[in-house]
């Protein structure tokens, strides 16, 4: 069946079983690879993305669950937000080998839309679910707290 | 030989068809010897009309760092405009070959210590042609020029050419073979705090960077391999019939690990697996759990084995001893699970083929593929993606994954894509092996070590690898590593290993054999101090000869503040320093023990890597190694039960997360000493730092890993 989705800014008509999760509707029907795949159980966070602002694990979100809502993804080129979140990742060399910062990114942006100055303790809280095997954790801490989301 | 230039200029021409109408040197005087002497600028460097300057790859980017330290190289002799450079992954030739072996290799933390040099050459030479073609055109001495952010300047006049605009000049002209190399004084980069190069990082911070999981071309399928859950099983038969029925699926096949199932998208396949009824033959591996691994060890701890390392007469130095201090270790299987998941991808097109994959030995790859299809090595063409971490499981000496791919695609019509799940990645072996140890030390009147007994039990690692040299009179590198070579002044020594077989694959791990030799070593040496009643740090700076470790062990108790480290309750400071990959690193952890749990708080960490290349990659690299190495000293184990892994995901293989992360100093003392290896050298100190502490804190000795507070 035909599902109309809309990413970033852009509406996409897919035609594929609405149990299939959306992070494969992503990266393979869609060929939005920015979106990655980590666990397949909401286990590591590479896979998130936002719905409506808010950060879900796209490897556990069937495309049934998505109705109208707006999925926003690493790749969007207009959030503000989303733009100074990527220059202080930037800016404070955090990515290493680079895979699970689209999650971290899109986690933090979750973050951020919700609650634009969190203490220590919400930072760890709502990133506890994102993996990173490279250990850039410290670096990821420094950004998330250097970035004035209210600005 | 002969054939590098060619095989190089037709791979690089299948990537990039711009190549050729670029900067290319004529290679001369190759045909009569070995590649090392000659300098191959026009195998690193593509300079395109336009001033593009690109640099090929042939060190694989796993996150280590090794694309911008290398690059800074050659940039900074080149004098090229550092953010536009850009980079490309090199396809297969020699001239990339490692120094250990012919074939492509990023692991051991090598690529700087061995490359480094050669690209600040091949900028250097570049740098000095294109002076020299400037200096004629403007019949100008070499004295009036000089060059700057990838152009050639006449000082005098201000005339300006772009590199690009000289690419046909330099074309034709020799190269220097001993260009002359910046002093560091003049050098931009190196030696200077240099973030990853911005094409790269954001490209990783807008999810543009292609992985091997992100290839895609046109009629791309996609393939999940049903594999046997118990080591060493195979199949009987298989009824594909109900999977078959399910949308998407293309095709089921038996393939040497396993069954295969293709499909038009990857979900598709990984949701038929469970449709496929599979009749196994368990094997005899089925009956065995960690329990039975674990006693067939102890087994092995009583009975002699194959001599690491023997000098001086232990039996009397025991004899005579003051006091003795013996430890059993146990330390599990662990996977390296990297976050992307294993992948390749193949196409078999008849007489050729192409594959794509992030891979650490990337000629290994393609040998073995050639192999599979039936193929020279020439006609496969290998693509080397960015890596979504290595850490040493994409160096498969088995190939695992990389067959499983290979299998899949051979004799199909589409480019195929076979991607692992997780639950694959956790349970499918090349693990670093499990461990039993036994360790003693005889200690005299003063507390001075007088003799080190050890006997270490693993499979070995190196052994039938690409590395196999390493592989010694019965021994294993990994058996030894760090623990026959360590740095305090003992006068007697014996030093046992062993090396059970087992169905289950193993595989080096980040920083290999020091992940079961650092913790033995620092552990007992820790032990011994505190028997010798002595500030454990004071202890192994007398036990020390080697002035490097003093100076790092010195520099880490200055940073640590450790002569004023408060007594409180339920916290410790432990101490490390573990030189392996050319290079020492001291840490000191405080750790903070609660009911069952503890909590490392900071780490303090100061390494001598000779001369620090980048040192903010270097800061980074002891971040991401105490990171990963406290997953492995307070979460990972892999168990076996009835022949399987008990763990599948990181649910029940756990890691650490961001809460887990201590705040971490990091201090670089700049030797002068030779360059040694970074990636994986953070690594072994944080094992027993972290134990000693919990010792300091609890008065308990925790010998093995992880360490469950009890």
């Amino acid at each position: 069946m035909t599902t109309k989705l809309k990413i970033d800014g852009t509406t996409y008509d897919v035609t594929v079983d609405e149990d299939t999760p959306l992070l494969w509707v992503l990266r393979e029907y869609l060929n939005l690879t920015g979106t990655k795949y980590g666990c397949g159980a909401a286990q590591c966070g590479a896979c998130t993305v936002l719905l409506d602002g808010k950060a879900i694990r796209s490897c556990a979100t069937f495309l049934k669950e998505i109705g109208d809502k707006e999925i926003m993804t690493i790749a969007n080129t207009t959030d503000p937000l989303l733009k100074k979140i990527q220059e202080a990742w930037v800016e404070e060399d955090v990515p290493q080998c680079g895979y699970c910062q689209s999650g971290q990114i899109m986690n933090a942006t979750g973050l951020l839309k919700a609650n634009s100055n969190p203490t220590e303790e919400e930072i760890l809280a709502e990133m506890n679910g994102n993996i990173c095997r490279c250990g850039t954790y410290n670096r990821i801490k420094n950004a998330i707290k250097k970035i004035n989301a209210g600005a | 030989m002969g054939l590098s230039r060619r095989t190089f200029l037709k791979n690089t021409a299948l990537v990039s068809s711009a190549f050729i109408v670029g900067f290319y040197l004529p290679v001369k005087a190759r045909a009569d010897e070995g590649a090392k002497e000659i300098l191959h600028p026009n195998a690193f460097i593509k300079i395109d009309a336009d001033n593009t300057i690109t640099f090929l790859m042939g060190q694989a980017e796993m996150g280590q760092g090794t694309y911008t330290a290398l690059a800074m190289c050659i940039a900074d002799e080149l004098d090229a405009d550092w953010e536009a450079v850009h980079f490309q992954a090199s396809g297969i030739d020699p001239v990339y070959n490692s120094v250990f072996g012919p074939w492509m290799l990023t692991a051991g933390s090598t690529s700087i210590s061995t490359k480094q040099l050669e690209m600040r050459k091949v900028g250097a030479a570049v740098n000095e042609m294109l002076k020299k073609a400037a200096a004629q055109k403007w019949d100008a001495a070499l004295s009036d020029i000089k060059t700057e952010n990838s152009h050639v300047i006449h000082i005098k006049t201000g005339d300006k050419f772009t590199y690009g605009e000289l690419v046909s000049d330099i074309k034709t002209m020799s190269i220097p073979e001993n260009p002359e190399l910046k002093a560091l004084k003049d050098c931009s980069l190196i030696g200077k705090p240099t973030k990853r190069h911005p094409s790269e990082a954001w490209a990783k911070v807008t999810g543009q960077t292609e992985y091997g999981i992100d290839v895609r071309m046109d009629n791309l399928k996609y393939a999940a391999v049903l594999h046997p859950a118990v080591f060493g099983a195979t199949i009987v038969s298989f009824d594909p019939s109900e999977a078959l029925k399910r949308d998407g699926i293309l095709k089921i096949k038996q393939i040497p690990t396993g069954i295969a199932v293709i499909a038009e998208h990857w979900f598709q396949a990984k949701e038929a697996l469970n449709h496929i009824n599979v009749v196994w033959d368990k094997g005899e591996f089925a009956k065995i759990s960690s329990e039975d691994i674990r006693k067939e060890y102890d087994a092995l701890l009583d009975k002699p084995g194959a001599s690491m390392r023997h000098d001086g007469n232990t039996a009397k130095a025991f004899k005579e001893a003051h006091s003795i201090i013996s430890a059993d270790y146990e330390f599990p299987f662990l996977a390296h699970a990297p976050m992307e998941p294993l992948n390749c991808t193949v196409h078999h097109t008849g007489d050729s083929a192409k594959m794509w994959t992030g891979g650490q030995v990337q000629t290994v790859y393609r040998n073995v593929c050639a192999e599979i299809l039936g193929l020279k090595p020439e006609a496969v063409e290998y693509n080397n993606t960015f890596l979504g971490g290595g850490f040493g499981r994409r160096a498969a000496a088995n190939a695992d994954y990389i067959k499983d791919a290979i299998y899949t695609a051979k004799d199909e019509a589409w480019p195929i894509m076979t991607l692992w799940t997780r639950e694959d990645d956790i349970r499918m072996g090349n693990y670093r092996p499990m461990y039993k140890n036994k360790a003693r030390l005889a200690l005299n009147q003063y507390g001075d070590i007088t003799a080190f007994e050890a006997k270490v039990v693993g499979q070995p690692v190196v052994k039938d690898t690409i590395l196999g040299f390493l592989f010694k009179d019965g021994v294993d590198w990994a058996q030894w590593d760090g623990l026959t070579d360590h740095p305090y002044s003992i006068a007697n020594h014996d030093m046992q290993a062993h090396s059970p077989s087992s169905p289950i694959p193993v595989l080096w791990w980040r920083s290999v054999g020091h992940t079961q030799t650092a913790p033995l070593v620092e552990g007992i040496v820790d032990e011994a101090a505190h028997k010798a009643g002595i500030d454990p740090i004071a202890y192994r700076i007398s036990m020390l000869d080697d002035l490097r470790c003093i100076k790092l062990l010195l520099d880490v108790q200055r940073i640590s503040d450790w002569k004023n480290r408060k007594k409180e309750k339920n916290v410790g400071y432990g101490v490390a320093i573990v030189k392996s990959f050319g290079s020492i690193v001291a840490q000191v952890a405080k750790v903070k023990v609660t009911k069952n749990d503890f909590k490392v708080e900071n780490v303090w960490c100061s390494v001598d890597c000779g001369f620090a290349l980048n040192p903010l990659n270097i800061e980074n690299q002891m971040i991401s190694g105490i990171n990963f190495g406290l997953a492995a000293t307070k979460y990972s184990e892999i168990t076996i039960k009835n022949g399987e892994a008990e763990q599948n995901n990181f649910y029940d293989y756990l890691v650490t997360r961001i809460s887990d992360a201590p705040d971490i100093q990091v201090s670089i003392v700049n030797s002068g000493e030779k360059i040694g290896g970074i990636g994986e050298t953070a690594v072994p100190p944080i094992f027993p730092a972290v134990a000693n502490a919990i010792f300091d804190a609890t008065g308990k000795r925790y010998h093995s890993l992880p360490i469950k507070i009890s």
